[in-house]
């Protein structure tokens, strides 16, 4: 049946064939602007530039489809964490070191990196960060007891209308802020890489950090049944003074006239700060594109130059992957905290094996926060469970 | 007007037959034989059946034997194909073509020396506009000019090229005329070869001639030296690369990899196998699992290529002896049965007292409650499991445990994080889904029971509810005990519901697989094939769903056996 699809699709483009065309996959932020720096592209290079619209968590998923059968777009737009098993696939091709690679954020081009080789030209960095409604939070709290007191204030104040926090406390990306903070890590970071043999996800600090989440339910802070939806519509609304989530959801909350700011996730404690996962978006080149030449002098011509990259962020701002874009956007406050953020954060792991590490997770957290089992127990079985799968 | 007719569908038949084959050329000029062969085989039958006499009964049954083989039976081939190989995440494109990628595929060279060569190309001009299909590449390799033609393929690969060559010619003492004659690369404007004229039009070294530069990239570069090689008289090899700066350039170049023989004694015979052998290391790469390997120089095995293998009955006994799988697949299969067959009992349970009420002639309006009753079944699943899960289930917000028990006086029922109550959210689902099916099907069953039937029971003075379980329910089941065993079999394998609702959830403590306890087999299948861990495993998913087949089809086939159903319908 699949071959069957597939042969229809080349049927369709078998007649459209004519000439190089670079067919680009990206999420509904970056269409428009990638639409106008293709004109330009093909003013240059006579050569067009079609920009598809694909929703984010479906790009993957359909490249992985298209892709090996010779379809599929010449470039996509993701995220850095699929390059392990992309590669793994043979399906990307590896970018050649070029003019201004050095004027990029080592974070940026490590996490886009695997096996030595450079697999994606990073475009913007995230990471997530405390958001408040500045109707309610005059000053972000600056460590987690400062929360939890601004929080239980505000649910006393307004009753049921208003929450003090909400985020979603069961969705291991959301929580990891917490779990790193007290010294947790996925896979062990060393100079040959990542050892996806070393699982820190039970270590004291770990579970210190799922104690506190418990803690987040048991006081009533946080509802276990809270989900990004919910958080993202109930700010959106007004009704949640203080959420945690990334750059992304931003330009919405403004569209929304909410009057927000942007701070770090509370310390720990004084002096131990929160951690949250660092993702990076970028461009990756189809291994298996008839274009990829083409492709490649897109990405490290065009793309990677300042003023093409200032562009991208003007038309999506999130943390910019090139210095000296970032000095030139400065004045956004909004950035330079997510920045910040970013900056105490630890880096997704690209590998194949993070694979595992999701699901297990959030399921433990989802048994910890419903009393199924305590923190320790929880976090030691989703670790053994992680390295079962690894084997 | 019948000879017309007759013209007519002859024409039909030849526009077919020409598709089809066009169809079937095509697949087999993209390397896709098994499916191009079997559009060729369909073709002949349909001939056979249209034009010989003896294939006359099946001509009306042709069109759909096409649409059987093509979406039925190829399917189904490739799934048990599927299940003894090890398609999945890393194995993703055949032997063949990984090792052409390791052979051809430009990433898989290395450069032999540091310094990139000169070069400078030429264009043929039809009147004033350059022909980018005509031109030739002059290089200046150790202070010698070497001309370089239009690559042409050497490996193809259906439609697809692996690999063009282009010799280098040296120029002294060959047909090409320089003008001017000159060994400086930057002075020569022209090249003359008989009557043609090849101008110059693209050098990374001169400021002119840059201005072309996005035309050689764009129509010259991309189409024509993506994957070619220019060889030098003396066996050297030199082909465009991008350099550190993002210029694109000359380099010699060598192939990483080679095919050899390798003489090699198994049960002491000596036999020969095709091995591929790093050119730089000469050691043959290590092939296992799939996948190819090299050496480094640290000694390290570093994987570089996997692909689709035939591993046998691997992907089945992993399922009865990993213990990470068989583990909860008796904990679920049990769930599956249960929650299979609530949803039939009860919820037939619920349409069938809808059923005789609707049957009743004394109920006024019929039709309204009918259509009302329906409406569940007409709307979209997508949309009512959704409804159901965020807007009734939900523990903090769902209108059941806000407004509904609250309002009994009873505490909030943890819908998605307690096991049971999980378990019955799903059913509850499922059968608000399902009842109207019930519903109708009684509906109809009940149209068929003679009335005669009730009037006897009547002056022989049987209640209602006898008469119910004497007549009603056994003449009932006779009709619709077979649906009630397909309606068995599309529950077992409800992925649609279960994912929607609860995603299978709530997780079972102490697993070390994803497993919820609503998962039912097909679900926790794809959570296995799609969601574990290191991307997709499409073996795996293909052995249990042929597992699930024969599970499936086992049970139907014993309900149909001892209900009897078989016999009392064919009466």
């Amino acid at each position: 049946m699949r071959k069957f699809l597939v042969l229809s699709m080349i049927l369709i483009t078998f007649l459209a064939f004519a000439q190089p065309k670079l067919v680009i996959w990206c999420s509904e932020k970056q269409v428009d602007i990638l639409q106008r720096l293709g004109e330009e592209f093909k003013a240059r290079y006579g050569v067009m530039v079609e920009v598809q619209y694909v929703n984010f968590p479906d790009i993957k998923p359909k490249f992985l489809t298209a892709a090996p059968e010779g379809q599929g777009a010449d470039i996509i737009v993701g995220a850095h964490d699929w390059v392990g098993e992309l590669v793994a696939n043979g399906l990307l091709e590896p970018i050649p070191s070029f003019a201004e690679r050095n004027q990029f954020f080592d974070s940026g081009l490590s996490a886009f990196s695997y096996g030595g080789r450079l697999y994606g030209l990073p475009y913007a960095l995230e990471a997530i960060a405390l958001i408040y409604n500045k109707d309610y939070v005059s000053k972000p709290p600056k460590t987690v007891e400062e929360m939890i007191k601004i929080a239980r204030q505000i649910d006393v104040e307004f009753g049921r209308g208003v929450r003090g926090l909400v985020f979603p406390v069961t969705t291991f990306y959301y929580a990891v802020p917490f779990i790193f903070g007290y010294g947790g890590y996925v896979f062990k970071d060393t100079p040959t890489g990542l050892n996806v043999k070393d699982i820190g996800l039970a270590n004291e600090g770990a579970i210190k950090g799922a104690r506190l989440i418990k803690r987040f339910v048991d006081e009533k802070i946080v509802d276990p049944a809270d989900n990004y939806q919910i958080m993202d519509s109930m700010f959106k609304e007004g009704k949640a003074a203080m959420i945690i989530n990334g750059p992304w959801a931003i330009k919405d909350y403004r569209d929304a006239g909410i009057d927000y700011g942007v701070a770090l996730i509370p310390d720990m404690e004084p002096g131990l700060v929160a951690k949250p996962f660092v993702g990076v978006q970028g461009f990756m080149v189809n291994s298996k594109s008839p274009n990829k030449l083409l492709a490649l002098e897109f990405l490290t011509n065009f793309i990677a130059k300042r003023d093409t990259m200032y562009r991208l962020y003007l038309a999506d701002p999130r943390l910019p992957a090139r210095k000296d874009v970032l000095e030139l956007v400065k004045d956004n406050p909004d950035v330079v905290a997510f920045t910040l953020s970013a900056g105490n954060g630890i880096p997704m792991p690209n590998v194949p094996q993070m694979g595992f590490v999701w699901g297990a997770m959030d399921d433990a957290l989802n048994l910890i926060v419903n009393g199924k089992a305590t923190p320790e127990e929880a976090m030691k079985n989703a670790v053994e469970r992680i390295k079962a799968q690894i084997q | 007007m019948h000879g017309f007719g007759k013209l007519l569908g002859l024409f039909f038949v030849g526009l077919l037959n020409v598709f089809f084959f066009w169809i079937a050329f095509f697949l087999f000029g993209n390397a896709y034989y098994a499916l191009g062969t079997l559009f060729i085989v369909l073709v002949m039958l349909i001939d056979f059946f249209i034009f010989n006499p003896r294939g006359y009964p099946y001509r009306y049954v042709a069109p759909a034997l096409v649409l059987l083989t093509v979406l039925v039976i190829y399917p189904i081939y490739f799934t048990i194909k599927t299940a003894f190989t090890n398609y999945g995440t890393g194995h993703y494109m055949s032997k063949e073509e990984a090792i052409e990628r390791l052979l051809y595929d430009p990433v898989y060279t290395y450069q032999v020396e540091n310094d990139s060569v000169e070069y400078k190309v030429f264009v043929a001009y039809d009147g004033f506009t350059a022909s980018h299909d005509d031109f030739l590449i002059l290089f200046k390799i150790d202070g010698e000019l070497f001309v370089g033609e239009k690559p042409s393929p050497v490996k193809r690969k259906g439609k697809d090229v692996l690999l063009s060559e282009a010799q280098l010619t040296l120029v002294k003492g060959s047909a090409y005329q320089l003008v001017p004659q000159s060994n400086e690369l930057a002075q020569i404007r022209m090249i003359l070869l008989g009557e043609k004229t090849y101008k110059a039009f693209y050098s990374p070294r001169e400021e002119f001639l840059k201005v072309n530069e996005p035309t050689f990239k764009s129509r010259i570069g991309q189409i024509h030296l993506h994957r070619s090689d220019y060889v030098h008289p003396s066996g050297n090899k030199y082909a465009l690369r991008m350099d550190r700066t993002g210029e694109w350039s000359f380099v010699r170049i060598e192939r990483l990899y080679r095919l050899d023989l390798l003489q090699t004694a198994e049960d002491g015979k000596p036999k020969t196998k095709v091995v591929v052998v790093n050119n730089r290391t000469n050691r043959p790469l290590i092939e296992k699992e799939g996948s190819f390997y090299d050496v480094n120089e640290n000694g390290e095995e570093v994987y570089l290529i996997g692909y689709i293998d035939f591993v046998g009955w691997k992907n089945f006994s992993r399922v009865l002896k990993d213990p990470r799988i068989a583990g909860p697949f008796l904990k679920i299969f049990a769930w599956t049965f249960v929650w299979a067959v609530l949803s039939v009992i009860v919820s037939l349970a619920v349409g069938l007292p809808f059923a005789l009420v609707l049957n009743d002639p004394k109920l006024k309006g019929r039709n309204i409650y009918r259509t009302l009753l329906i409406v569940p079944w007409a709307i979209p699943v997508f949309i009512s499991a959704l409804v159901w899960r965020n807007g009734l289930l939900n523990e903090s917000y769902g209108v059941i445990n806000k407004f509904l028990l609250p309002a009994l006086g009873l505490p909030a029922l943890r819908w998605m994080n307690d096991p049971f109550w999980a378990r019955v959210g799903v059913i509850l689902v499922n059968v608000w889904l399902t009842y109207p099916y019930m519903m109708t099907i009684s509906l109809g069953a009940l149209q068929g029971i003679p009335y005669e039937l009730y009037e006897a029971a009547m002056i022989d003075g049987a209640g209602k509810f006898k008469r119910f379980w004497n007549i009603t329910f056994p003449l009932l089941m006779t009709v619709i005990a077979p649906l009630l065993v397909s309606s068995f079999a599309f529950s077992f394998n409800n992925f649609t519901i279960i994912y929607l609702i609860t995603g299978g959830g709530p997780p079972i403590p102490g697993s070390t697989t994803p497993t919820g306890y609503t998962d039912i087999l097909i679900s926790y299948v794809y959570k296995l094939a799609f969601q574990a861990g290191t991307g997709q495993d499409f073996g795996l998913a293909a052995a249990i769903s042929i597992l699930i087949f024969f599970l499936v089809g086992g049970i139907s086939y014993f309900n149909f056996r001892f209900s009897g159903v078989f016999e009392e319908v064919g009466k």
